[in-house]
This record gives C-alpha cells, structure tokens and sequence, in this order.
C-alpha cells in the first residue's frame, strides 16, 4: 500500500515475487550490499551513498542490472527471470504510475 | 454566535476532511503485485469489496496468461501454434483476443501484426540472445508471418504450419480491459489503477475524485518526461527503449520489429503514447503507430480519431492530439521539448 508524498522519498522496499523481504531508509544506510536468492540464482544489491541498484546478477537478461540505480522519478528496478522489485514505498513526485 | 458558527462549520470541513481522506493524503487501497505475462503487475483498489476483488482479479491474470503463454506447451496458444496446419477449436476468450488481434491487423494495414513471433525469435528477443539475421533468412521467414495467412472461421482457426502467433502485443491491454470490467460488474469497483509493466488500466478516478496522474517515461533516461492526468481509461506505451540491443555493426536494434520488412523498427519515434477507452486497443496501437513512424501515426489518428496519444518524435519534438492537450503537462526539467497539437485541421 502506498500512500503518495511530494516530500522526501527515501523509503524503499524489496520485493520478491511479490512479498516484502526489506524496508529501507536508504538514507540512513551505510554502503553495503545485500545478496538475495531466488530458486538458486542471485541477485547482490548495493546501497551506496543513499543509493541503491542491482549491482551483479546471475540472469539471462541483465535488464535489472542495466537499469542503474533506482531513480526518484522513473520505475521501479525490476529482475524478471528472479522475480526481484526494488521500488521507492512511496510513488515518486505524486505519481500514480508510469507508463 | 457568528465567529462560533464558523468554527463549528470548520470542524465540520474538517470532520469531513479526515473522513474523506482529502487533502495531500491519498485513501488508503489494497494492493497486490506479481509477476505474470513476462512483466511486472501492479494492481491497487481503493474501493469496493477490494480483499475479494484483487484475488479475482490475480486468478483472472494467471487464467488468461496459462491460455495465452507462447512458451508454456500445455497453453492454448502453444497447442495452436504446434497444430500442424490443423484446425483447432479456442476457447471463447482466445477466439475474442484473436478475432480483435487480426480486426487491427486489418485496420492499421498490418502495422500491427500477431504473426510476427518467428522473426522476433530470428532476432534473439524472445530468448535475449540477440543477433542479426541474414537477409535470405528474413526473407524466407516473411513468407510465414503476416496476419492474412491465420483462417478463422467463429471458433475455429487454422494456421499454416510454421506460422506462429503470439499476443504479447495486446494480451496485456486486453487484460487490462477485462479486469477493468470485472471489477466493477462484479467487486462494486470505482477506483482503480492497473499497471501490468506500464500499460495502465484505470478505473475511475482516484478515490478523492481528481485524475489520476500518470507519468510518461522520458525514452532516453527512463526518467519522468511528463505527466498525464486520466480518468477511466487505458494508458499504453510503447518504446523502442524498452528491449533493445547493439549489433556487431554498432547500429542499435529495438524489439518492435516491422511487420512489412522484417527487421527492427528505425523511423523517427521513440515512443508512442496511446490512451483509449479500450486498452486492447491501446496495446495494439500503440505498436502499430510506433511501426508507422510521426506523420502516418497522426494521420492515422486523424482518420480514426477513436483514441488520442502523446508520440515523442526525434529531435525533442512531442506530438500531441488535441483531445489530450489540456491533461498533458510537461516536467520543469523537460522544458527543451517542443510540443506540437496534432489535430483534425492540420
């Protein structure tokens, strides 16, 4: 559920297929880097200076990986084949989707 | 008594305030996400028997994708494809999708065509294993694409063998569309947003009354371009930025390939916009316009006039019809764009 918000947007949540594994503030994050498995393949995500994005992938694809960090007002970084969001909790600027 | 008046009535707005949820504040809805149809799906529901209507609508998803699903042997669609030149009998919901995939085949002169799977497969987009198909090999699997080669006949098709249809181009705004339907026939829905991967489905308005505002992706930076505000509609873009790869020559190659030619689409759009009432519609439209490039799309739009769209052209130009000139606002960042109101007097 997301409640929309102009204001600061730090608050962000990762997914997998669907269910919340993280709530983060990733401005109160130090750099680090979380692996998280999905049926035996990996994703290591990385915060980085009150930023976050899929550093490695083992994926075909490596859409996720290309889509760079998790911008304010873009979409959310998904992985496809390992089911992963990583998506602001609060819609970014007020938006209610993007398209 | 005057001063006491007023104060009662600001508590009263007030009241009705906090009840109403107006404000910065958006209603609370229920939400649901999962992964379905090779995408992302995102579905809130702000009124209505919400808890029972999302579960529809997730058993909905997985019905239609489990018929509709071009790698999945046991779908519908596999059975199709594999049928060996036989006929075969769809189930309603199929032979619905199907009879509306060819209808804008037919109407956008094949600009947008459910045929074209094998050269997609030829190009590596279905497996991410791209590569540059010779130009014999294109030619030769030209002659088992195009829409005019499915026969259908109520619920019967046949396909030539080796002719292969595939609905990524529409089952997700079909979907939309139905689920849309369902939800207010049957869960007392009014207030909705579907986003299955960016193709918007909304339902109403949101729960304050106002529209719900819609970002529209900037194609160079997956940034916010601009921002729509719609009500009750379908919301579909299409993109060359979406899928794309660079090949051994260096040139950059997009996923929407052209029906006509076999190779990848290279004109002067960089994305089509399309917002419509019906949103398999929209789905098809909006690749079929993305096919035609700038200025057969607003003719197109001109003849047909059934829908409106925002094109982002090259040269930061932004096509947009008249009917959506009011709704469209661009970013503060973005002012380098120039818009253009496409209408009927052009």
């Amino acid at each position: 559920m997301r409640v929309l918000s102009p204001q600061e947007n730090t608050r962000v949540d990762i997914l997998q297929d669907g269910a919340a594994l993280y709530h983060l503030d990733i401005s109160q994050e130090g750099n680090r880097t979380i692996s998280i498995e999905y049926q035996g393949r990996t994703n290591l995500i990385e915060i980085c200076d009150g930023r976050i994005r899929v550093a490695e992938a083992d994926c075909p694809d490596q859409l996720c990986v290309q889509m760079g960090w998790l911008q304010n007002s873009g979409l959310p970084v998904v992985c496809l084949p390992n089911r992963l969001v990583i998506q602001y909790a609060q819609s970014p600027d007020g938006l209610d989707a993007i398209s | 008594m005057y001063t006491n008046r007023g104060s009662a009535l600001l508590a009263a707005v007030l009241l009705l305030c906090l009840l109403t949820a107006c404000g910065n504040k958006q209603a609370a809805g229920r939400s649901e996400s999962l992964f379905a149809m090779d995408t992302y799906f995102d579905l809130t529901i702000y009124d209505g028997q919400a808890e029972a209507a999302l579960d529809a609508a997730a058993h909905m998803i997985r019905r239609l994708e489990d018929l509709w699903s071009v790698t999945r042997e046991n779908s519908e669609l596999y059975t199709l494809n594999h049928s060996g030149g036989l006929p075969v009998e769809l189930s309603s919901e199929t032979e619905d999708l199907l009879a509306r995939a060819l209808a804008l085949a037919e109407e956008t002169r094949g600009a947008f065509d459910p045929t074209v799977y094998p050269l997609l497969t030829a190009w590596g987009f279905t497996t991410q294993t791209y590569r540059i198909p010779a130009q014999e090999e294109i030619d030769g699997l030209l002659q088992y694409t195009g829409y005019s080669r499915v026969q259908m006949q109520g619920n019967r098709v046949s396909l030539p063998e080796k002719v292969q249809l595939d609905f990524g181009g529409i089952a997700k705004g079909y979907t939309g569309g139905q689920l849309a339907r369902m939800l207010r026939r049957e869960y007392g829905v009014t207030s909705a947003l579907l986003n299955l991967g960016g193709n918007v489905q909304a339902v109403g308005s949101k729960p304050d009354g106002s529209r719900w505002r819609i970002g529209i992706r900037d194609p160079r930076t997956g940034g916010v371009l601009g921002i729509l505000e719609a009500a009750d509609t379908a919301v579909v873009t299409s993109g060359g930025y979406e899928r794309h790869f660079t090949g051994e020559d260096g040139q950059a190659y997009c996923h929407i390939i052209d029906p006509a030619t076999g190779y990848p689409v290279k004109n002067d759009v960089l994305s089509v916009t399309v917002v419509g009432a019906d949103g398999a519609v929209c789905d098809a439209l909006s690749t079929a316009l993305f096919v035609m490039g700038a200025d057969m799309a607003a003719d197109y739009w001109r003849i047909h006039g059934d829908f409106e769209m925002i094109l982002l052209k090259d040269c930061q130009t932004i096509y947009i019809t008249d009917g959506l000139a009011g709704a469209f606002s661009l970013e503060p960042g973005q002012r380098q764009w120039t818009v253009q109101i496409i209408s009927n007097e052009a």
